[in-house]
């Protein structure tokens, strides 16, 4: 919402501005430099004109205004969402094929070492994973301002990244040092032991399996 | 304080969030319970007599608490100085449970608190700021000190 005041020490609004379903542009003005408009899709919409100090400002407002709106908010936290669920399922696969594959031939008694292990792990296998996908995912930036920013900012996000199975080949596991670039040790998954622990016994009996069909 | 309403009730006219035929008493003491229909977009709770296209009032839905009430109802109270009151009745409790969680889920603020938790936890585990490449890293809403403002102090 953009409110107005008649004064900058004014304690209520004039008035507000919902700006939900709107769009930002630039325009021109004989008496204004920097001048800028918020547009709605609605007939007979008032248009709303607005002038800034100087372009850095402007750009600044435009920018500002043009992601005020719900839409955009909702977008950003999905994004995050999807993203963060990404990081967790890479984390958690990661440690797991790493760990049981080398494990399985002595597969005996493997899930108790396991656990020290993927304290270690984490350090490698994420920071491969996120850069791999840095590389397959690119974002375009909001539209620029000087073709009329449209609310709401579109992404052109390029997935393919992910499914192409592409994957950097597993790291050694490396202890973990104190100062690493991660600041946690802890695996996301590992808020219940013994959830972790049927988790990763689950690869294992599948592993063991496999290596048994081999013999 | 003046309003851009032409644009708020084009909003109203947008597919909602969750929309139905509920009772509704206003805040004021001596008002009843009328049948309206409500409908949620974004953050706004649009209410209109039954069968009119035109919304009779909106309540945005920021800075207030919602609450379960007896009955199959649910109330949403405005954190301002009055607290004023608004109540709803559904046709039942399972409808009256979705609609609570809707409308808490509806706030702008419901939703930036979310999208700092994703950052953090982002963060946390890969050490990269995920707001970093959309170049918006730097808002002020999106940082985890900052809140809404206090409340203004009741007027002396």
């Amino acid at each position: 919402m953009l409110f107005y005041f008649e004064e900058r020490e004014s304690r209520e609004p004039i008035g507000v501005i919902v700006l939900e379903g709107c769009t930002v542009e630039l325009c021109e003005s004989e008496s204004e430099e920097f001048a800028f408009a918020v547009k709605f899709d609605c007939i007979k919409a008032r248009v709303y004109k607005m002038a800034a100090e100087n372009q850095a400002a402007m750009e600044s407002w435009v920018k500002a205004l043009s992601r005020a709106s719900f839409d955009y908010m909702r977008l950003v936290v999905k994004e995050l969402e999807r993203q963060l669920e990404e990081v967790q399922e890479e984390a958690r696969s990661s440690q797991a094929k790493n760990k049981m594959k080398k494990q399985v031939q002595a597969a005996a008694s493997v899930q108790p070492a396991t656990f020290s292990l993927q304290n270690a792990a984490i350090t490698g296998p994420v920071q491969e994973g996120v850069s791999s996908r840095e590389n397959g995912v690119s974002w375009s930036k909001p539209t620029s301002v000087p073709n009329g920013v449209s609310e709401g900012c579109v992404w052109e996000g390029d997935c393919s990244g992910k499914g192409d199975g592409v994957r950097p080949p597993p790291v050694p596991p490396r202890r973990k040092t104190n100062g690493g670039s991660l600041e946690s040790p802890v695996s996301p998954g590992t808020g219940c032991f013994s959830k972790l622990h049927d988790w990763y016994g689950k690869e294992v009996a599948e592993l063991r399996i496999e290596w048994l069909q081999s013999q | 304080m003046r309003f851009n309403e032409k644009e708020l009730v084009f909003l109203s006219r947008q597919p909602s969030e969750r929309a139905a035929e509920l009772g509704m008493r206003g805040p004021k003491k001596g008002d009843v319970v009328k049948r309206r229909q409500v409908k949620l977009i974004v953050n706004f709770l649009f209410y209109f007599r039954i069968d009119e296209d035109e919304p009779i009032g909106a309540l945005l839905l920021e800075q207030c608490r919602v609450e379960k009430e007896d009955n199959h109802a649910f109330s949403i109270v405005f954190l301002d100085e009055a607290e004023r009151k608004y109540l709803f009745e559904c046709d039942s409790q399972e409808q009256c449970v979705e609609w609570i969680d809707a409308i808490v889920k509806a706030s702008y603020e419901f939703m930036r608190k979310n999208l700092i938790h994703y950052r953090t936890e982002i963060h946390r585990l890969t050490g990269k700021d995920p707001l970093e490449q959309y170049g918006i890293s730097d808002e002020t809403r999106f940082q985890v000190n900052s809140g809404l403002p206090p409340l203004p102090p009741p007027p002396t």
